[in-house]
């Protein structure tokens, strides 16, 4: 599917996109600037790790597929494993298209999903050239995407409860999933988002853009967790705007996919406004996972806090590319960046590169970046405990992801993704009493 | 105090990358009895220990150790731990993301299966240790915190302490417990160590200090010096250390 196939996808479904949701000078800007830009190659210095040619090459509807009756069954009856609590208030996407009769009837009170005209009414006053030139495949996600959900909480507002949106993919074969999601946070508002990827096997592509906006004061806690199917593709880039002491916590978790591109964008434009952000993501057989992260601060006294953790095995390859950018007058920045890195084989890739760009003085900044095998110290301590070497091994390992994983503040997801990086490592069912 | 020695060392020599630190260490050390191990710094005391616990960055270049009857020096550190010998470290490691419930309590289950004995569950674990948590005066919330991270000095050694009475060793090495530590936290390690004296268990203390001495009263003393022991009494040897430091051993006087 080349920029020329994707085009000429575009011309001939335009109509039915834009049918009914007045989205149509969105997507024409979107696809036209795509037009111009044209898929990231391995030149860009920003995809120099990451090649998409697999997504190039690959048979990919660009289009939401029409599932069949089978495909539609089997991927919703996968629901109820995917729930984080019975009752948890949740919205269920579907190859990106938002299934009604998949909500929880109760939203949290206090959060409004508005219709859909109003979002992409929200999308085109955000949108400028410039991002799609950075971000081409948010261009191409504006310009398919089959729906667009605007979650807003209005100033003021606590929500307490955790949002679930959990976006099923693969419905349909070779489908792409152009899932969109804007969040606005009024002025001292809250809110806690769990965003759950998780799409069946059938060789299908999620191409997901979040952006939030917060205004001054608001707190948003977003976790992303992706399991997808083994062999599914994955990118996305999440976008985060903050106002003056607004603060932003935000947590990947992924441990499925064959390729995954996770692209973080923050801005902290006003004073005091912050961001903390973790990530945990394992990579073997032949998985690729690349977090691409860049910290404006843009305005004085910002902070940012950023830890990424990979477990690398076997044929699997980690990247991480953490921009920090202190804008001039920035002063009293607070910058923390660190990646850390499992490499439990020879046959295993991480490639890891802090980039710092200081145009003011006065800024603290630290950053750190380690490739490393199990500590010896801890091992011997364990065994010296009567923990057998392979046990200790694969605890060693579960103990480096959960040591980020532990601040996970939703009880029961925490609880589920423990879990399920748990099941990743051998020997876990020795661990009775630690999960 | 007849019959056959829990540990026979003999003769062993070990070494650090082609460093030699043990030249020939001979030591027996017989049920119900606690042993003393000083000497100046860099004598080999914490290399003994943790040849003993099997740390593999040491190489035994020569000698045997015999515990329980076996040959010790060919066992895995897993397997000398299920068998009883239980080492307390000097520099406790920390690990984040493992609490230390969950180390304690496998560690137990981990000797427990080896001796043919039943798991313990979650409920028997926390009756099991709410004694032995109180005498090493640890809170409740210590558990669900990760093992040794963010813990004092002192906080470290009463939590070796803890693990040593939860798994109540037949040989215990302690490495320099008492290194760190101030008077109060002293006692209270002092206090688990002696809770566990038993006729058939021995421990072993390494130490640079006589201080820990006068708490837990050693039947015998022994000073290493340049990887040997080249001294052994009772507790007025370690008195006499504290007085008149290690210099008149080195120069080859016999009183002190």
């Amino acid at each position: 599917m080349n920029a020329a196939e994707l085009s000429a996808a575009f011309d001939a479904s335009l109509d039915r996109l834009a049918e009914s949701d007045g989205s149509r000078a969105a997507r024409r800007q979107a696809m036209a600037a795509f037009a111009r830009r044209g898929f990231p190659t391995r030149r860009d210095e920003d995809w120099k790790y990451t090649d998409l040619k697999p997504i190039l090459t690959g048979r990919f509807d660009p289009l939401p597929g029409t599932p069949n009756q089978d495909h539609r069954r089997l991927t919703l009856n996968r629901l109820s494993s995917l729930e984080l609590a019975p009752d948890a208030p949740r919205l269920v996407f579907l190859d990106g298209q938002r299934l009604t009769n998949g909500d929880s009837s109760n939203l949290p009170s206090g959060v409004e999903v508005t219709d859909r005209h109003t979002a992409w009414q929200r999308i085109r006053s955000i949108q400028t050239e410039g991002q799609f030139r950075e971000y081409p495949l948010t261009a191409i996600n504006t310009a398919f995407s089959p729906d667009c959900t605007l979650i807003r909480v209005d100033a003021n507002v606590v929500v307490t409860r955790p949002l679930h949106l959990i976006y099923l993919g693969g419905a349909a074969a070779n489908s792409a999933e152009h899932a969109r999601l804007l969040i606005d946070l009024g002025a001292n508002s809250r809110l806690c988002v769990v965003q759950h990827f998780a799409a069946r096997d059938g060789g299908g592509w999620t191409n997901s853009v979040t952006q939030a906006t917060q205004e001054p004061g608001s707190e948003l806690t977003l976790y992303r967790l992706q399991e997808h199917a083994g062999e599914h593709f994955h990118t996305e880039l999440l976008d985060v705007a903050l106002a003056r002491d607004a603060s932003a916590r935000l947590g990947y978790v992924d441990l499925g996919g064959r390729l995954v591109r996770n692209d973080l964008r923050v801005r902290l434009a006003e004073p005091g406004a912050s961001c903390d952000i973790s990530g945990v993501f394992l990579a073997a057989r032949g998985q690729h996972v690349d977090n691409h992260t860049r910290i404006d601060h843009i305005a004085p006294h910002t902070a940012s806090d950023e830890a990424f953790r990979g477990i690398v095995g076997e044929r699997g390859r980690g990247v991480f590319n953490g921009k920090v950018v202190v804008h001039a007058g920035a002063r009293g920045t607070d910058a923390r960046q660190s990646s850390d890195n499992l490499l439990l084989s020879e046959r295993g890739e991480v490639d890891t590169k802090p980039e710092l760009e200081i145009y003011t003085d006065d800024v603290k900044c630290a950053h750190g970046a380690t490739v490393g095998e199990l500590d010896a110290e801890q091992l011997f301590y364990l065994r010296s405990r009567g923990m057998d070497e392979e046990t200790a091994r694969g605890l060693l390992v579960f103990a480096f992801a959960n040591d980020l994983l532990r601040r996970i503040e939703v009880p029961e997801l925490r609880k589920r993704v423990v879990t399920a990086v748990a099941g990743h490592l051998p020997d876990y069912e020795h661990w009775g009493g630690l999960l | 105090m007849d019959g056959t020695p829990l540990l026979q060392i003999d003769n062993l020599h070990a070494a650090v990358e082609d460093r030699a630190i043990l030249n020939g260490v001979k030591l027996d050390v017989r049920p119900g009895t606690v042993h003393a191990i000083m000497g100046p710094n860099g004598s080999g005391k914490s290399t003994l220990a943790q040849v003993l616990a099997g740390r593999n960055t040491y190489a035994v270049t020569g000698g045997s150790v015999r515990y329980r009857g076996l040959d010790l020096l060919d066992m895995e550190p897993e397997e000398r731990a299920r068998e009883g010998l239980f080492l307390a470290f000097q520099y406790p490691v920390e690990i984040p993301g493992v609490n230390n419930a969950y180390l304690l309590k496998a560690a137990l289950n981990a000797q427990r299966a080896s001796n043919g004995r039943e798991q313990v569950d979650a409920f028997e674990f926390m009756k099991l240790i709410k004694d032995k948590m109180e005498l090493m005066r640890i809170s409740k919330d210590f558990l669900n915190r990760s093992v040794n991270e963010g813990f004092s000095g002192g906080e470290k050694k009463r939590n070796e302490i803890l693990q040593m009475l939860v798994l109540e060793p037949t040989l215990a090495v302690l490495d320099e417990t008492d290194s760190g530590l101030d008077v109060d936290a002293l006692k209270v390690v002092a206090t688990g160590i002696n809770s566990l004296r038993h006729p058939e268990r021995a421990a072993v203390l390494v130490t640079h200090y006589e201080r820990l001495l006068e708490l837990v009263v050693p039947d015998h003393v022994h000073v290493l010096s340049e990887g040997r022991i080249v001294k052994s009494g009772d507790q007025q040897l370690a008195r006499a250390l504290d007085e008149r430091g290690y210099d008149w051993l080195r120069n080859g006087s016999d009183d002190p």
